[in-house]
């Protein structure tokens, strides 16, 4: 075996050795990074689902284009070809007098308020669904200026309020999860610095010692940066368990609440890549905690 | 790297440190220390043994002056060069510096284990090296379950097993009896006949009538005496 091999697999054992020696403040790091990643963990989940339950709404959000009563067929297929490809448009539900009479004799109370009208007063309309990144205020007004005029559309309904109002839950969702994860971020990488930094204090002798005998920096380093790394990854592990536990235990009470709520309940747990990415988080945090507590260290021998 | 044989392994040149302006812990050192040279550093706590032998392994940089270390100098060593120069040189303290949760077998080979070398080569040393300084039957305990002397054999053990051109050993008999005293010195001395320069600080004056050796005494910062080995020991029988 080279040498160089051979200082690899001395230094993969010096990192477990560490881990195991360490015990208690091991233990400490693991699950000091545990609990901020439940936090982050926690928070990701919640947001990506809200997320979610926006979505649903902002595909429900949606402009109603009334048409004049006296469009031909192919008037109308022609106005519906166009605003098709009008921009922000996802895509176009042609309702006709008859269909909206129908609709609205269904509502409660809806037929007895036709009783002894002869002719249909509902009109055609155009239910236009909205791109998602068309689901704000300014690309609505832009959507508005190119239907506004168009012959055989007699008025533009659209809900303005409520997307102006969906815009600002969702950056304030998102804004949100970004302000929380670099906050706590920031905390954990202090804590998991400081954690690592009294793991490598209570091993300065060790240190010292294999400074003395001619170890390399890289050599003394390394095993803390992989032990660093590896109280990460198992912190990120413990993270997952519990935030899967905690999900799969509040699960039918968030879906109640959901649902007497907003009418639905759809949620899921991470991703297996998401998954991945929070157990790589725990990884990364582990490392750049050592690396800032190694930062400080300097040989006394 | 190699170092001519014909070249002192340890030279200084108006050597200086100071910790504080103004307050020396050496001052105005120039030394030669030969090839398989056996030297006694000696003086009072605080006239700046520690101080020299931390010189010459690089602990600390000179504040004036010139260390010439295996034809290396010291004051110039880049921080990634440090290493390969502590190869070459073993040290022993008074307290071992030992690691308490690695067994004796573990503690020695660490010099070789920084260097990379095989782990079925690297056991083999350390039982040979062992063996020499009597201790193969323990080289699996731990060195809280041995005594003070058997311990100073194990950190001896662990400075000779990378056969070092210089080995440094300061008060490496602080804490032992008398006759474990004599029982490390001559394993100390043995590594000197087998040609490695050996340093050895101690305020222990009867050692140096024992032995000798050359003898540097340090007063204040400064060399007060040195004595070549022959005139150390006529001056220790007197």
């Amino acid at each position: 075996m080279s040498r160089v091999l051979v200082l690899i697999r001395v230094m993969f054992a010096n990192a477990l050795n560490g881990v195991r020696q360490a015990g208690a403040t091991s233990l400490l790091a693991v699950l000091t990074i545990a609990v901020v990643l439940v936090l982050v963990g926690s928070a990701s989940l919640l947001v990506e689902n809200m997320s979610g339950i926006l979505d649903d709404f902002g595909a429900e959000l949606q402009l109603t284009a009334y048409l004049d009563d006296d469009l031909s067929d192919s008037e109308l297929t022609h106005l519906a070809d166009t605003v098709t490809a009008a921009p922000g448009v996802a895509s176009i539900e042609v309702v006709t007098k008859a269909a909206a009479l129908e609709r609205f004799e269904r509502i409660a109370g809806g037929a007895e308020l036709l009783v002894g009208l002869d002719d249909n007063p509902l009109p055609a309309s155009l239910e236009i669904e909205l791109r998602p990144e068309a689901r704000n205020a300014a690309s609505l007004e832009v959507l508005r200026e190119s239907l506004d005029g168009l012959s055989g559309i007699d008025e533009l309904a659209h809900a303005e309020e409520w997307i102006e109002g969906y815009t600002r839950a969702v950056s304030l969702v998102r804004g949100g999860a970004w302000g929380i994860g670099l906050v706590l971020g920031l905390a954990a990488l202090l804590i998991v610095a400081n954690t690592i930094r009294l793991a490598f204090y209570a091993r300065r002798d060790e240190l010292d010692i294999l400074a003395l005998v001619g170890a390399s920096r890289t050599f003394v380093r390394v095993p803390f940066l992989l032990e660093g790394t590896l109280q990460g990854v198992l912190g990120g592990l413990v993270a997952l368990v519990i935030v899967f536990g905690a999900y799969e235990l509040l699960l039918p009470q968030l879906r109640y609440g959901l649902e007497l709520l907003v009418g639905r309940a759809e949620l899921h747990f991470f991703s297996v890549s998401e998954s991945a990415a929070l157990v790589g988080a725990g990884a990364g945090l582990g490392l750049l905690g050592s690396m800032t507590a190694l930062a400080g260290w300097r040989s006394e021998s | 790297m190699t170092h001519p044989a014909s070249e002192p392994p340890v030279r200084m040149y108006h050597v200086s440190k100071s910790y504080m302006a103004g307050q020396y812990a050496l001052h105005d050192v120039s030394l030669e220390v030969r090839r398989g040279e056996f030297v006694f550093l000696t003086g009072a706590s605080g006239a700046g043994k520690t101080t020299l032998l931390e010189l010459i392994f690089a602990a600390t940089e000179p504040s004036e002056g010139q260390i010439l270390v295996l034809g290396r100098n010291v004051a110039r060593l880049g921080a990634s060069a440090i290493p390969a120069l502590r190869r070459r040189v073993g040290v022993v303290f008074q307290d071992f510096k030992l690691l308490d949760d690695r067994t004796v077998e573990e503690n020695v080979r660490l010099a070789l284990d920084v260097i990379g070398t095989p782990r079925r080569e690297a056991r083999s040393r350390v039982f040979q090296l062992l063996k020499s300084v009597g201790l193969q039957h323990r080289r699996f305990h731990h060195p809280k379950s041995l005594s003070g002397g058997e311990q100073q054999r194990v950190a001896l053990a662990r400075a000779l097993v990378n056969e070092p051109e210089i080995l440094l050993a300061d008060e490496p008999t602080g804490n032992l009896d008398p006759e474990l005293t004599i029982e490390i010195m001559d394993l100390i001395m043995a590594s000197a006949t087998r040609g490695t320069t050996v340093i050895v600080a101690t305020h222990d004056l009867s050692l140096i009538d024992r032995y000798g050796k050359r003898m540097l005494r340090l007063e204040d910062g400064r060399i007060a005496e040195d004595h070549p080995a022959a005139i150390a020991a006529l001056g220790a029988n007197s």
